[in-house]
């Protein structure tokens, strides 16, 4: 599988800040892969994201050294228009990236701006619709919408463009939990179905767990842990970077301590629930 | 303020008349509009009048347009009065204070039954530059959430003991200042996320962005043109030429 994104040796400083928001960061991600990049407020995640999509350099300036590459381009040399097409990006509140009065003109609202033919536009617009289940929302306005059905619209509008690349910014932020778990279902879905490949960055870690397929902690605008959500969870330096371990992780390693956890390291409520009601049996 | 908002805001609908091509809308209105000003004569006014109705009627807005109507004729009293005192002709003054009416009905007529997402295609219409329609769209789409915001703050502020409805005048409209700060600095941070959304889909990547829908005029958007353009032709001519101006 090819490489999707390259960041190597990224700092970046904003005009108006002392200290630099991103120190060296390397990162490399594949193709399919379901990325979760976790770490306290502040620790540059946002400012990541940002000059993975080509907002920095872009439509922010400041010190930038290091190379951020997408799909083998690098973002510096190219135009938000390219990009725009490579990587999608979900910001944190939907109410702010859905600009237009009916909801099938908003998930348009990218190609229009890219001028594509309108017969190629209506089917890129409802196969997005499809893709998000949103077919009966499709004549409603934004203000109609509730958050959970504002994310997927935004999504929807993202997912128009067919980028490779999605970033997602605390999806789940504004969602009760059981939307939030269908928006984590959906990302599963689309990973299988379109080979997307996803970087969010995420709280909710117990969520993510059972898609992600790294898992990837910042601190201090660099990289402090990367490895398979398994191996970082159960690791004994994750909870020094305030990220939320999850509860089931958390359990077993008390208990591992006096001998009693499983050996597996299981990740979720239901691997727990199998191993245990194997072990009973 | 209410009547304001009752009579210009859309709701959706389905008749024959919301269904027409916005821009047959704006004809229609402005048409309307226009026989207003040439208007010589009460009668004459109720003839319009009447045709507005029936407009209404087919648009199946006729109660929102009777209740516009009705609370503009309150501040058409005041034009009446006003008239009457510098005047001292009832005829002339009483045709200002219903003209008044007709006026805010005519452009009311187009405002209810026309979506903004139609609005906006009217504006490309007239070949106005992408950004000042896409600063109107977004005008119009965050109206709700900015009115939702300013509640918000509302509530935030009287829970912190801020007494909006106390004291005179003045001090009322000091009142708002803790209001509006906040909504001008929350406006300015929705602004910047905005433009970063906007960026990222590609806004401006092209010279002429394309449109998913396309207004085309169909038979009865052409046939209702001609209809209303050669009724206007008609009754501007027999309002000059052939009925009198002072019909007793």
């Amino acid at each position: 599988m090819g490489r999707i994104l390259e960041i190597q040796r990224l700092n970046f400083r904003y005009p108006d800040s002392r200290k630099k928001a991103v120190v060296d960061f390397d990162l490399e991600v594949s193709e399919g892969e379901v990325v979760v990049l976790a770490g306290p407020s502040g620790c540059g995640k946002s400012t990541l994201l940002r000059a993975v999509n080509g907002l920095i350099p872009h439509m922010y300036t400041g010190e930038y050294s290091g190379e951020v590459k997408v799909a083998g381009s690098s973002v510096k040399d190219s135009s938000m228009r390219d990009l725009a097409q490579t990587v999608g990006f979900l910001f944190q509140n939907p109410e702010n990236q859905i600009f237009m009065f009916t909801v099938e003109r908003d998930v348009a609202f990218g190609l229009e701006n890219l001028g594509v033919e309108r017969e190629e536009m209506r089917r890129r617009v409802d196969e997005a619709i499809r893709l998000l289940g949103i077919e009966d929302l499709a004549q409603r306005a934004p203000h109609e919408l509730s958050d959970g059905q504002k994310q997927r619209v935004a999504l929807a509008g993202v997912l128009a463009m067919s980028p490779k690349l999605v970033i997602l910014d605390e999806p789940t932020s504004l969602l009760d939990p059981r939307t939030a778990m269908e928006l984590v279902d959906l990302v599963s879905r689309l990973r299988k179905e379109l080979g997307t490949t996803f970087v969010v960055v995420e709280h909710r870690l117990e969520l993510l767990v059972k898609v992600a397929d790294r898992l990837v902690v910042m601190s201090g605008g660099t990289k402090v842990l990367d490895g398979t959500p398994r191996d970082v969870l159960f690791g004994d330096e994750a909870e020094g970077y305030g990220i939320s371990v999850p509860a089931i992780t958390r359990v077993q390693k008390m208990l591992a301590k006096d001998r009693l956890a499983p050996t597996e390291r299981l990740l979720t409520a239901e691997e727990l629930a199998a191993r245990l009601g194997r072990g009973a049996a | 303020m209410m009547w304001l908002s009752g009579g210009f805001v859309f709701r959706r609908g389905t008749s024959v008349y919301h269904r027409l091509d916005p821009r047959v809308k704006l004809l229609i209105s402005l048409l309307m509009f226009s026989v207003t000003l040439m208007v010589q004569a009460l009668y004459q006014l109720a003839m319009v009048i009447s045709v507005m109705v029936a407009v209404a009627a087919v648009a199946t807005v006729l109660r929102r347009v009777a209740r516009t109507m009705l609370l503009t004729a309150s501040f058409s009293g005041f034009i009446f009065a006003i008239n009457l005192l510098a005047t001292g002709n009832l005829a002339s003054s009483a045709l200002y204070a219903v003209r008044f009416v007709a006026i805010v009905v005519s452009t009311s007529l187009f405002f209810i039954t026309t979506s903004p997402d139609e609005l906006e295609q009217v504006m490309k219409t007239f070949r106005l530059p992408r950004d000042v329609v896409f600063a109107f769209v977004t005008a119009v789409r965050f109206i709700p959430v900015m009115m939702l915001d300013t509640l918000q703050i509302m509530d935030a502020q009287k829970s912190r003991g801020l007494e909006l409805e106390k004291g005179n005048l003045l001090k009322r409209v000091r009142n708002m200042v803790p209001i509006l700060i906040p909504l001008v600095v929350n406006s300015v941070i929705r602004s910047g996320e905005l433009a970063e959304a906007m960026e990222s889909r590609a806004y401006g990547a092209v010279p002429k962005p394309t449109s998913l829908v396309k207004y085309r005029a169909r038979p009865v958007d052409k046939a209702v043109t001609v209809l209303a353009i050669l009724l206007f032709a008609l009754t501007a001519y027999s309002f000059y030429f052939l009925l009198p101006a002072h019909f007793p």
